[in-house]
């Protein structure tokens, strides 16, 4: 991915000036989780789009060659083939958005993914991941070489004593959190997140994607991100370039979901293949 | 619906757009087949259904046919009243507990019936939360159980009439119905046709919960003719109306003389003001204004009002935030027309328009458009057009963002955004509206009153405050019933008063000239001339006063509007003092006041003097109350700070009694200044000497000039003057029933607060006796009332 957020200058008082009304941002949140009631095709056009902006994601210390397989298989298949094929859309490329892995693992998901004439970007947590409390040298050694090993995108986890004291770093896409925290992904800490997303695009034009990761594992709450994105940045926003849902297990569950809608009956895990 | 139907999964995963909201409504369906889709009025406990009567159809929001209403003639108006009035013989007679229970069962059978009900307003397009009513009933239960213990020596008016306008919710209308029930009395409810269907649904259900036959009886009908032909009846004691100004209006004209006390609820079409400071959370105060500002049905009409600082902020998010927005279904068909108007004007006076996409060329239906940049001045500011319109104006600081959402004639509500607290709480304080929603817009609950300040009602419904309106006090009588006589209310109070002849008597007895007093000043009126004071039993003349009129008043109110706010804003402790200083005073010159009262009315100077010593009494209780009579902090069920404040009205007039003509002037006086008002008194022109006499206690105290003003002459010529300045926001009358009837009729519009008491019929009030409830009644109409929200996380 190109970087499309050349930046601007640090300005902290613009950052100082801004206001977030805890009640109202809390009602919002609420009011977005009761919005959508889509039912049938719209519901399952929903899912299908959720799926497209999921960064399928293994982040275990127990990762290796073969499950980093499975998952690379099942994000170029990720909604069985005969259930897209009775929706019509089983050719309009249905993919996950990228596979998320661990920098140790960026070779043998780019190895997999070319094996299977794939052309679905690797993305790698790097720079100390989840507590990003390294040193500057071994965090951008660490980016060099997964970039090396044939990442298109970095998952960075910025150094919060800078930020928590007020040195900021800038970026193409800004992520709630690791995923690896007590408090992940909540709706209204992501409301005040792409609230800042709009008003920097307000400011230079720039479009900055927004990854909410961490415990986002119904189809339902898929359904509530997309919500979030059309209600407060737009269209524009509900497409994998510009958002992305961290997940692990989020798939399968959006998979039943839709089993449901083409057959009416409600499937178990073990019918949907594994990741 | 083929064209939505033929959608494909493809087609949608591109575009991204929502499914169409489809919601059941088997359930109402149900109901309405087994009433065979005409209902018919609800009278004494059951459904009433007369074959020779029209009918009225109610339409969904697609035009459809969903059930037809009857339309009641005079018949049914009075049949509905008698069956009212045996209903609240049975239902006043019940101990507290046992109506509180009533409305309890009502709870539960709401519970299992709310689908109904919702699917019946949703289906009648007046949408009401079954959740919300459950709130209401749960509330007002609470106060049917408490009535007896915590506002003792009041009783019910007994059948009240409850008139809503056509596009009122059934929220509305509950939120008088319910609480003119759990103070125990009958209801006759009016409702309009959109809100017909449930309320005569919730009537059902109500007497399957155990109301007594007659306590709440349901007419429907053209609103306007029926609710003057139900109030016609005079086993009616009050008559409350919620809606639109226009009806509220007419209703108050057409039942004007009848001896009904009648306020208005004017919250429909008010303009509110939606004010965002600079300290705003702009993307949450944005996200409200989507949320309100464009609804179908909305109660009022927001004026968005912004600090010029974030001025290019607010658009440019209102742009984003209204990209993605559909057109919304006009309410009628002419106002595509009106919009059109608006628009149009608007922009010819340089308003810049937002809007998610240019509107069809004709239909019913308007894009959400914003009016950047229009002037106060301009026609959709002023007289608003229907549509989902939005005027956007600029203020430069806080000061000016107040006196931007004041300047108005409305008073209803104001919703302001801001992080600053202070600010927050100064521009709550500052701005002349019956609720202020910080950082947020059009919360309600039942605890907190509504009232809306300036043309936008004389009434306050909700919390404790808003039960009075179905009470009275138990010692006081109700305005004697009456039919309108036919007065010429062009003519009312412009005869002029006899003129003063020279008749030579001799020099000794020259009867004493007194002055009036305006501004702080003893002055003679405007005109020059008097009018003679007849000694009791009449013949001799006593005294000359001033024959005041229009310029008099006129003066009077130029004087209390610069000394008025000052007044209020004083601390109630300074207020305290002045009285407590004014009681002093009239202890220094009682021997002068008892000798005026005994030789005006030939009062023994005994009784004259135990009246001084009452009227001592009177302002003393005033002053200590000064700083005793406050508002509240209701338990809300949301998070967050409410707030009830009472305020004061600012200039109250007052044509006082001819009873202790002294003791009565003094308790309304207290009353009224001690509550931060300013007052102007007209004497009662057969007693006038007291009151001017008075003026002397007024001159020695330190009440600041213009507080308090005291005017003689023709009560009909002055209740006619001060009817007519828009400035006087109350009226206190003592006097003719021609008097009230003029009242009731010209205070209309502009609105005033009335409170009517007809000296021919009854005796009028017993001054002497100090029954709290009296005292409560009169701080109750010296204020209004004020709700301020504080949501917080």
């Amino acid at each position: 991915m190109s970087a499309r957020n050349p930046g601007m200058p640090l300005d902290l008082a613009w950052v100082s000036k801004v206001r977030v009304n805890t009640q109202a941002v809390l009602k919002r949140a609420q009011q977005i989780q009761g919005r959508n009631k889509n039912k049938k095709q719209w519901q399952a056009a929903w899912l299908l789009r959720a799926v497209t902006c999921i960064d399928l994601t293994t982040l275990a210390g127990d990762d290796t060659p073969g499950n980093v397989h499975r998952l690379c298989m099942k994000a170029t298949q990720p909604v069985r083939y005969d259930l897209l094929k009775s929706m019509d859309m089983q050719d309009k490329g249905v993919t996950t958005a990228a596979v998320c892995v661990y920098p140790s693992r960026v070779a043998d998901a780019v190895k997999s993914l070319k094996a299977a004439n794939s052309s679905l970007p690797v993305a790698s947590v790097a720079t100390g991941f989840p507590a990003g409390q390294t040193s500057l040298k071994t965090r951008l050694e660490e980016v060099r070489m997964a970039v090396e090993d044939g990442a298109m995108e970095i998952d960075i986890v910025i150094n919060r004593t800078l930020a928590l004291t007020g040195q900021w770093e800038g970026s193409d896409f800004i992520k709630t959190s690791t995923g690896k925290e007590s408090v992940n992904a909540t709706y209204p800490v992501a409301i005040v997140m792409v609230r800042a997303i709009r008003d920097y695009f307000l400011k230079t034009g720039h479009k900055v994607g927004f990854k909410p990761a961490g415990g986002i594992r119904t189809a339902k709450e898929s359904l509530v991100w997309l919500t979030l994105m059309k209600e407060e940045l737009g269209d524009e926003w509900l497409s994998p370039r510009l958002f992305r849902l961290g997940a692990s297990s989020l798939l399968a569950d959006i998979e039943r979901q839709i089993y449901h809608h083409v057959t009416g009956r409600y499937a178990a895990y073990h019918q949907m293949p594994m990741a | 619906m083929a064209g939505i139907t033929s959608k494909t999964i493809h087609d949608i995963f591109q575009s991204m757009e929502y499914g169409p909201s489809s919601s059941s409504t088997a359930t109402a369906q149900a109901w309405l087949e087994s009433h065979s889709r005409a209902l018919g009025l609800f009278i004494d406990g059951k459904f009433v259904r007369s074959a020779d009567r029209q009918t009225c159809n109610v339409t969904d929001s697609s035009g459809g046919p969903v059930c037809s209403t009857v339309c009641a003639v005079d018949e049914d108006a009075s049949l509905s009243v008698s069956s009212g009035a045996s209903g609240f013989k049975a239902w006043s007679a019940l101990p507290c507990h046992l109506r509180a229970k009533t409305l309890l069962r009502l709870v539960s059978s709401l519970q299992r019936h709310g689908q109904c009900l919702s699917e019946l307003c949703d289906l009648a397009q007046s949408p009401s939360s079954p959740s919300a009513l459950v709130r209401l009933l749960q509330y007002y239960s609470g106060w049917a159980q408490l009535r007896d213990s915590l506002i003792p020596d009041w009783t019910p008016r007994g059948v009240v009439v409850v008139v809503v306008s056509d596009d009122c919710s059934l929220y509305s209308l509950m939120l008088k119905v319910l609480p003119a029930l759990a103070m125990g009395n009958a209801v006759v409810a009016i409702p309009g046709v959109g809100t017909a269907p449930p309320v005569l649904l919730l009537a059902q259900l109500f007497v399957e919960a155990g109301l007594p036959a007659g306590v709440l009886n349901v007419v429907t009908g053209s609103v306007l003719s029926l609710g003057s032909k139900v109030a016609q009846n005079p086993h009616v004691s009050y008559v409350t109306y919620s809606g639109n100004k226009k009806d509220g209006e007419i209703l108050c004209r057409a039942t004007a003389g009848m001896g009904v006390p009648v306020s208005l609820s004017l919250s429909l079409g008010a303009t509110c003001p939606f004010i965002i400071f600079e300290s705003a959370d702009i993307d949450s105060a944005v996200d409200g204004v989507i949320e309100t500002a464009f609804k179908k049905n909305r109660e009022c009409q927001w004026m968005l009002c912004v600090q010029e600082s974030v001025w290019d902020s607010v658009v440019a998010r209102l742009k984003v935030r209204m990209a993605g927005m559909k057109s919304v279904p006009l309410l009628a068909e002419g106002d595509r027309r009106l919009v059109d108007a608006a628009v149009q004007e608007a922009q010819q006076q340089g308003a810049t328009l937002i809007q998610p996409c240019p509107p069809s060329s004709s239909g019913a239906a308007y894009p959400p458009t914003v009016l950047c940049g229009v002037a106060p001045s301009c026609t959709c500011v002023v007289t608003p057009s229907p549509g989902p319109l939005l005027p956007l104006l600029s203020f430069r600081s806080h000061g000016e963002g107040v006196t931007l959402g004041n300047h108005s004639p409305h008073g209803q509500a104001a919703s302001i955004w801001t992080e600053d607290l202070t600010l927050a709480l100064e521009a709550a304080k500052s701005l002349s509206v019956g609720a202020v929603w910080v950082n947020s817009h059009s919360v309600m609950d039942p605890s907190l009153p509504i009232s809306g300040h300036k043309e936008s009602g004389n009434c306050i419904d909700g919390g404790k405050e808003g039960l009075f309106q179905f009470l009275r006090p138990s010692s006081s009588p109700p305005l004697p019933r009456s039919s309108p006589a036919s007065v010429d209310y062009s003519k009312f109070g412009t005869a002029a008063s006899a003129a003063i002849i020279p008749e030579g008597s001799n020099s000794s007895s020259t009867p004493r000239s007194y002055l009036q007093y305006v501004g702080g000043k003893q002055c003679k009126s405007e005109s020059g001339s008097s009018v003679c004071v007849l000694a009791p039993g009449g013949g001799t003349v006593l005294a000359h006063c001033p024959d005041g009129g229009r310029k008099d008043v006129r003066n009077a109110v130029e004087a209390a509007i610069k000394v008025q706010p000052g007044w209020m804003k004083k601390s109630p402790v300074a207020r305290a003092q002045s009285l407590f200083s004014l009681a002093e005073t009239l202890e220094l010159k009682r021997r002068d006041m008892a000798v005026s009262l005994h030789s005006q009315t030939g009062l023994s100077l005994e009784k004259a003097d135990m009246e001084v010593e009452l009227s001592i009494a009177q302002l003393c209780d005033w002053a200590a109350r000064c700083d005793k009579e406050k508002g509240g902090v209701p338990s809300v069920p949301q998070s967050g700070s409410a707030l009830s404040i009472p305020e004061a009205l600012g200039v109250v007039g007052v044509v006082l009694p001819d009873s202790s003509p002294l003791l009565s002037m003094v308790s309304l006086l207290a009353a009224a200044v001690a509550m931060g008002n300013a007052v102007i008194m007209v004497p009662s022109p057969k007693y006038p000497l007291p009151a001017l006499e008075f003026i002397q206690v007024l001159q020695s105290s330190d009440l600041p000039g213009g507080v308090v003003s005291i005017i003689t002459g023709g009560r009909d010529q002055l209740t006619q003057a001060l009817a007519n300045h828009s400035v006087i926001k109350a009226i206190w009358y003592w006097g003719s029933m021609e008097g009230c009837q003029f009242l009731q009729h010209t205070c209309a519009s502009p609105l005033k607060s009335l409170w009517l008491h007809c000296q021919e019929k009854d005796g009028g009030r017993d001054w002497a006796q100090p029954h709290a409830s009296l005292q409560e009644e009169m701080w109750r109409q010296a204020v209004q009332w004020k709700s301020v929200w504080i949501p917080t996380a």
